[in-house]
């Protein structure tokens, strides 16, 4: 049985990538630039904002007992998550596909970070036993 | 022929995915391109545009047309093409919220490339595209409040 304390290997993708993303969304994501500046904010900085939620989301329930609506607009948290992990996954393709010049550190981490998410989402659905996957 | 009867819901998807694929085929950003007189001679000048398939713009802005085109294209599967089985929900989504889902990424991603300064001026594609993204978040919302009073399409 899963300790209610000790989190979840999805659960820890999910947190690890939001902390990375947000910490890297600081750094250069094209020329000199980082996703919080222009041109590239604010379309850059919605994969770091995506997983700052799906992170704070599992951190806030997990450690803080926060307790938080069992559903939001007819979504569970699991859906939630995995609904922003596969949008996030899908701009972290659409970046990797778009010619914007050299890529910087920061867009490879945003990239990478996007992708986990996903993975961490998918994670959570088997460890929650929503049956959505698998 | 049986007449195929779309909710306003599925309409307003429709229709908005034809017009955003459309959009996106249009002036994204432009950029005007200076003009000056060298020995009587004018030289340059116009303008210049970039559509969302453009280089520099491919994928990521083709992405809001890419969901909006998928909407259209299940709405139009389960009205026009009924022998084309589709699956109850989709990795434990109904139908319902995998439009909704969709719809508020494409205008999520619209209003992010509207505020972004790329430094060029903005072309009629991007405010269509954003016109029509946001259309679809609308048909997405009515075929939610359309399933108490009368089963939706697919």
């Amino acid at each position: 049985m899963v300790d209610s304390q000790s989190p979840t290997p999805g659960e820890i993708t999910i947190m690890v990538a939001g902390a990375v993303m947000l910490i890297f969304s600081f750094l250069h994501f094209g020329g000199s630039r980082n996703s919080w500046q222009s041109p590239f904010f604010p379309i850059a900085t919605l994969l770091p904002l995506y997983g700052l939620l799906m992170a704070l989301q599992i951190v806030l329930t997990r450690f803080a007992s926060v307790k938080l609506p069992r559903s939001v607009a007819g979504f569970t948290w699991e859906q939630i998550q995995l609904a922003l992990g596969s949008m996030a996954a899908l701009m972290a393709i659409g970046f990797l596909m778009t010619d914007y010049g050299d890529k910087q550190i920061g867009e490879w981490f945003e990239i990478v970070g996007g992708i986990a998410l996903v993975v961490g989402a998918v994670l959570l659905q088997r460890e929650r036993g929503t049956g959505a996957i698998g | 022929m049986d007449k195929v009867k779309l909710s306003a819901g599925n309409l307003t998807i429709l229709i908005a995915g034809v017009v955003i694929l459309i959009a996106s085929f249009l002036a994204f950003d432009k950029i005007s391109l200076p003009s000056f007189d060298e020995g009587g001679i004018h030289i340059g000048g116009g303008t210049h545009s970039f559509s969302a398939w453009s280089s520099h713009y491919f994928l990521i802005a083709t992405i809001p047309a890419l969901l909006g085109v998928v909407m259209a294209l299940h709405v139009a599967l389960v009205a026009f093409a009924p022998q084309v089985s589709m699956p109850g929900s989709v990795l434990g989504f109904s139908w319902n919220q995998v439009h909704l889902i969709l719809a508020g990424q494409a205008t999520i991603m619209m209003i992010a490339f509207l505020i972004q300064d790329r430094g060029l001026d903005r072309g009629i594609g991007l405010y269509l595209m954003l016109l029509a993204a946001i259309a679809l978040l609308i048909g997405a919302i009515l075929r939610i409040q359309e399933r108490g009073s009368a089963p939706p399409l697919g």
